[in-house]
């Protein structure tokens, strides 16, 4: 056996996956890099990558915690949407009650969500996209139909907020030090016991429930998670574009489910990794950018991420699967 | 009251005739829903029950309504459709392209062939490869949206022929054209799902796909077929709805296959495969057109029809799940 | 009968899978006519038998001749087609479709314009079942009808392709005695019309009501083909087992201590009758009976995973309510489910993660997992229990049979259980992880751990256990020392024959 085999055969079988899917974005990258003629890799370029994919990583890994219980959640964009509105209408109170309102919404869509499939044992493609109708329905009545600059007294959005997200410290720009953070507190999450035992929740209920693994709090959790996350992708939202916008994050749903899956997950459940979700969101992202360097019209770029999320689905349906 | 019949399993628990009226309604509900937001509307407004009223009601519904015939076939098979909208937009692209230069036969054959052939790329890929249908018409999504932007730069193409766009806006008696295409459309797939072989073995796969297999039902070309027919079916509506905008929108029909999936479920079909029928489709889809219609003449603002529609797909779906536990599936 | 050729022979039938030889050199043939039986315990090759004929599955040597012309390749479509009809327990029908459709699925009759003559489709259905001697509502949803008219739709419809040959797999294990005997009455025309009928079954007192011929198969041989005549209940049986029992394998310390579980009036609707037992300490009680006694219904009420409607449980002495598998586990119960690869593991994680599901469930508290504890114990018991391949991160999906049996014990005992049961723990495991499990199974008797073990497989019960529960519809329908039991009175009281003279 060479020493690469023997290194890869005694890692763990999602560290193998994410190794094979840096190994494509690193060759992107270089790809990247050549076509640019160097720009690609400039600090100012790659900055850029972060500051336009903060949101999506954030709302990814959200994805990635669901469809690890072998579900799917349509409603992080909802969830998004009706956050930003949350906050922006509640700046009148300040920036803290402004976000606990807003976690409280997230935490109510989670709770909906995670009771009827976990409890009323409805599907989760149904059960989210009529929550994702709800949310966004409750956005718009809250914000009279279009997007909101100011809280309900009249406050602005607070100028700490926007700085926010431009700032940054010893040179790292805020955004990413959140998204940092959370990468790091998901991660750790999946390795508590209730982040262990959603893998195998997803990967084979029966299995999970006879081991005496408590099944339904496991994916209650879980969907409650998921939205609260999806509710600091509002925050950084309203930080970025400065308004409240009940009719945001309409991509968001399936350009998560896209990034995860390219990630190694399955939407079967069972796998996937934090590390691989993130470097799906680069990846589609490095593509975005190759494409645009090469002068592909952007009008493509859709029907290329179509192509993409194809080809890994059928290259990761050769793994072992259900 | 029809006997028992022999052998048959007491589905309701409970006795006499007031169980067996549960069970009618929790079959029928869409329906029964219909009638009750129907009669409201004709009581509680005044000018719900006009001419002008229904024929808009019906104006607009009959472009989700086509998409969702089409969803439903593809439901059936316990499949999914999610490309409908981005095929909506290419069919109107292709139709509005061709039109200028080959005139409005040929513009419309290229706009219903180029969705058609889509859909049919999409049943290759479901019934050929391990590929989920989520996936496969999640990909479509992109794939087509993409290339509605490129035939058309992204921008919207007009369209100069006025008998063309006349068409879309016309009306017979009233009722708007595409309403009764709609209609016309909904009793021959009608007409082919109760009466047809190929009709009925599509409900034989979406019940039980291997014992349809033994039995000699050729589950991959039906698999094949059915999206084929919903691209069709899509196609047709983006055909009406090009000629109601006067010109092809590269950008448009966002989110539409969402629609057609809530009608479908609303109107009693499962995501499970092998339930629900055309009429139930219909109706799923006439009731969230009379319930957005009777929103607007109260005044509620039609924000409001999101969270209304979304609590319809939910009881729909407990509906359905109950039907499932209590009758039709025996374990 | 005698005179003519048989419809359907098969001669020198071989089959094995992973290693292990399942049917070997079988021989049986099928006259028109004729209601042929097929006798064996749970793993003589039986389902493998008949699987074979209606070519769901490839013998790897031996012919198959049908109306005298032998066949190079057998498929279901094509059984189907020409005459091979199964009728399996798994109904094969749409369920959401009526009887009548069913019936002509694939075979419908049309009209000029190309429509379903329904009508036809009606009239096909109505004639066929009354020629069956029977009234079913063609109209509803198959669906809708108890499980014994499914059966009778589902041999309508092999009836209506033109059956030559009629397999009935088990039929009526879920019959009531009147739906039997309507079973019966539709045999007997099928006979009559010269049908040739294969019929598997325990019921040894319907097979000497309605069989003509019986064969009798034991651990994959043929062991006689003979006129029903020839043999009696006891003789049959004895044809059925009659090995020689290795007891070198069986371990005779006494290790038997207080009593750990007691269980009193357990009953379920539909599963359990009345059940009333008790477990010591360091013993292992194995639980025998057909497919269909109530066995693993009666463990999965054990460990939480059902609710009985009466009954008590008792633990140490004190009463329980044991609502959930996860409350099972803090009380010391763990089960090795029958199926270890739809409820036993999850194939695509590891074994390592495997392994310390149950472990980390007990041992965590808020969301801490004492991960290097964990780890180590982990890893002490797959050397213990010898684990190939001995990487923790191995993906389950990948390791053998005996490999994936032991990972499953391996979560119990890494949890902690002082209460196993053992539903088939050898089933599909080759022979030396066979003895491994064994070997394993004594140590924790001797370790004071209470064992309750479900099996099928009656030398396995006679050499491990040191008492016998024989379990038969849904009730404890004997009990057995190690000393008394023999194959022959296990089999018998499972079949409720009463006891035979040894």
């Amino acid at each position: 056996m060479t020493a690469i085999n023997r290194i890869l055969s005694e890692r763990s079988v999602d560290t193998r996956a994410v190794l094979k899917i840096l190994a494509i974005l690193i060759g992107l990258m270089a790809l990247a890099s050549i076509v640019s003629q160097g720009i690609f890799l400039q600090p100012r370029n790659l900055v850029n990558l972060v500051y336009q994919n903060a949101i999506l990583i954030i709302i990814s890994l959200a994805q990635l915690l669901v469809i690890i219980v072998a579900g799917i959640d349509l409603s992080v964009g909802a969830v998004l949407a009706i956050t930003s509105v949350l906050i922006v209408l509640f700046q009148d109170y300040g920036l803290a009650v402004s976000f606990l309102v807003a976690f409280g919404a997230a935490l109510l869509i989670g709770l909906t969500n995670g009771f009827l499939v976990t409890y009323v044992r409805l599907p989760a493609f149904v059960v989210t996209l009529a929550t994702m109708q709800i949310g966004y329905s409750i956005a718009k009545v809250l914000s009279g139909g279009g997007a909101v600059y100011t809280g309900l007294g009249g406050a602005g959005i607070a100028p700490g907020l926007v700085d926010f997200y431009k700032g940054s410290f010893l040179g790292v720009p805020f955004p990413l030090i959140l998204c940092l953070i959370f990468l790091l507190v998901v991660g750790q999450y999946l390795r508590t016991s209730f982040g262990h035992f959603a893998y195998s929740v997803g990967g084979n209920q029966r299995a999970a429930y006879l081991s005496g693994i408590p099944v339904r709090l496991v994916k209650m959790v879980i969907y409650v998670l998921a939205a609260l996350l999806c509710s600091i992708g509002g925050i950084l939202f309203v930080a970025r574009v400065g308004m409240g916008d009940p009719q945001a994050g309409t991509w968001v749903p399936l350009d998560s489910i896209a990034a995860v899956s390219i990630g190694g997950a399955s939407l079967s459940g069972g796998i996937g990794t934090v590390a691989g979700t993130v470097i799906g969101v680069i990846i589609l992202s490095v593509l975005n950018n190759i494409m645009n360097l090469l002068g592909v019209p952007p009008t493509l770029q859709p029907a290329i991420k179509g192509l993409v999320i194809l080809v890994a689905v059928l290259l990761n349906s050769t793994r072992a699967s259900k | 009251m029809r006997q028992r019949a022999i052998g048959q399993q007491v589905v309701s628990r409970g006795v006499g005739s007031s169980s067996q009226f549960i069970g009618w309604v929790s079959r029928n509900s869409a329906m029964v829903a219909l009638v009750i937001t129907f009669i409201s509307g004709s009581i509680f407004i005044p000018t719900f029950l006009t001419r002008l009223n229904l024929s808009a009601i019906l104006y607009q519904y009959s472009i989700i309504g086509f998409l969702a015939l089409g969803q439903f076939l593809v439901i059936l098979t316990a499949g999914i459709d999610l490309s409908q909208g981005s095929m909506l937009a290419l069919t109107s692209i292709v139709t509005a392209s061709l039109m200028q230069n080959y005139g409005v036969p040929v513009a419309v054959a290229g706009g219903l062939a180029a969705s058609t052939l889509l859909g049919l790329v999409n049943g290759l890929l479901v019934s050929r490869t391990k590929i989920p249908a989520f996936v496969v018409t999640l990909g479509m999504l992109g794939i087509a949206r993409g290339l509605a932007l490129l035939v058309s730069d992204s921008k919207p193409i007009s369209i100069g022929i006025e008998a063309f766009n006349d068409f879309g806006r016309s009306n017979i008696w009233g009722v708007p054209v595409s309403a009764l295409l709609w209609l016309l459309a909904g009793l021959l797939l009608t007409y082919f799902l109760t009466q047809r072989r190929l009709g009925r073995h599509i409900y034989a796969v979406g019940g039980s796909e291997e014992s349809a297999r033994l039995s000699g039902v050729d589950v991959r070309n039906i698999k094949l077929i059915v999206y084929g027919l919903s691209g069709l079916l899509t196609a047709i509506g983006g055909v009406i709805w090009t000629a109601r905008l006067g010109s092809g929108s590269p950008i448009g029909g966002n989110n539409y296959e969402m629609e057609s999936i809530a009608a479908v479920i609303v109107g009693g079909g499962s995501l499970f495969g092998g339930v629900g029928s055309i009429s139930g489709t219909v109706v799923g889809t006439l009731l969230f057109g009379i319930i957005n219609s009777i929103l607007n003449l109260v005044g509620i603002s039609p924000y409001w029809q999101g969270t209304i529609k979304g609590v319809l797909i939910l009881l729909a779906v407990a509906l359905s799940q109950v039907r499932r536990a209590t009758g039709s599936r025996q374990g | 009968m005698e005179n003519q050729e048989p419809v359907l022979k098969l001669r020198n039938i071989c089959k094995s899978f992973s290693g292990v030889q399942v049917l070997n050199n079988v021989d049986i043939d099928l006259y028109q006519g004729e209601v042929h039986c097929l006798v064996g315990e749970n793993g003589a090759g039986k389902s493998t038998l008949i699987k074979i004929m209606s070519g769901a599955y490839q013998p790897d040597r031996g012919e198959i001749l049908y109306h005298g012309n032998a066949l190079r390749s057998l498929t279901p479509r094509w059984a189907r087609a020409n005459g091979i009809n199964t009728i399996y327990q798994e109904i094969d029908l749409i369920p959401s479709l009526s009887a009548a459709e069913n019936i002509s699925l694939g075979n419908e009759p049309l009209k000029r314009s190309g429509g379903i003559d329904w009508a036809s489709v009606q009239d096909r259905a109505s004639r066929i079942l009354q020629d069956m001697g029977t009234e079913i509502d063609t109209q509803v949803p198959v669906g809708t009808l108890k499980v014994a008219y499914q059966q009778m739709v589902a041999i309508a419809k092999a009836l209506s392709l033109n059956s030559k040959v009629l397999i009935l797999d088990e039929p009526t294990a879920v019959f009531t005695s009147s739906e039997v005997e309507l079973l019966f009455s539709i045999i007997q025309r099928l006979k009559s019309q010269g049908i040739a009928i294969l019929y598997i079954s325990h019921h040894l007192d319907e097979i000497f009501k309605i069989g003509d011929r019986v064969t009798v198969l034991r651990d994959g041989n043929l062991i006689r083909t003979a006129m029903i005549a020839e043999f009696d209940k006891n003789s049959l049986i004895k044809a059925m087992v009659g090995r020689e029992i290795d007891f070198s394998l069986r371990n005779g310390h006494k290790t038997i201590r207080d009593e750990m579980l007691r269980v009193e009036g357990l009953v379920r609707s539909g599963s359990a009758e009345e059940i009333s037992f008790s477990l010591h300490g360091g013993e292992i009680v194995g639980i025998a009976g057909l497919v269909g006694a109530g066995r693993t219904e009666m463990a999965r009420m054990l460990v939480g995973a059902d609710r009985p409607d009466k009954g008590q449980i008792f633990l140490r002495g004190n009463p329980v309510k044991i609502n959930s598998p996860t409350q099972a586990l803090r009380l010391g119960l763990g089960m090795l489910p029958e199926s270890r690869k739809e409820e036993g593991l999850v194939l695509v994680r590891s074994m390592g993660e495997n392994i310390a599901y149950s472990e980390v469930e007990k041992s965590a508290s808020f969301g801490l997992v004492p991960w290097k504890r964990i780890k180590s114990s982990v890893q002490e018991l797959i050397t213990t229990l010898d684990i190939r391949p001995t990487n923790p991160h191995t993906q389950v999906y990948f390791m053998s049979g005996g490999n994936q049996q032991k990972v499953v014990l391996a979560k119990l005992l890494a949890a902690k259980c002082d209460v196993l049961i053992l539903d088939e723990p050898t089933r599909g495991v080759d022979v030396g992880a066979r003895l491994e499990i064994y070997k394993l199974m004594q140590r924790l008797k001797e370790d004071g751990k209470a064992i309750l073990m479900i099996s099928s497989d009656l030398p396995e019960i006679l050499t491990q256990a040191d008492r016998v529960l024989i379990m038969a519809r849904g009730r404890i329908a004997g009990e057995l020392s190690a000393r008394e039991a023999s194959e022959e009175k296990v089999l018998s009281i499972a079949l409720q024959l009463g006891e035979t003279t040894s």
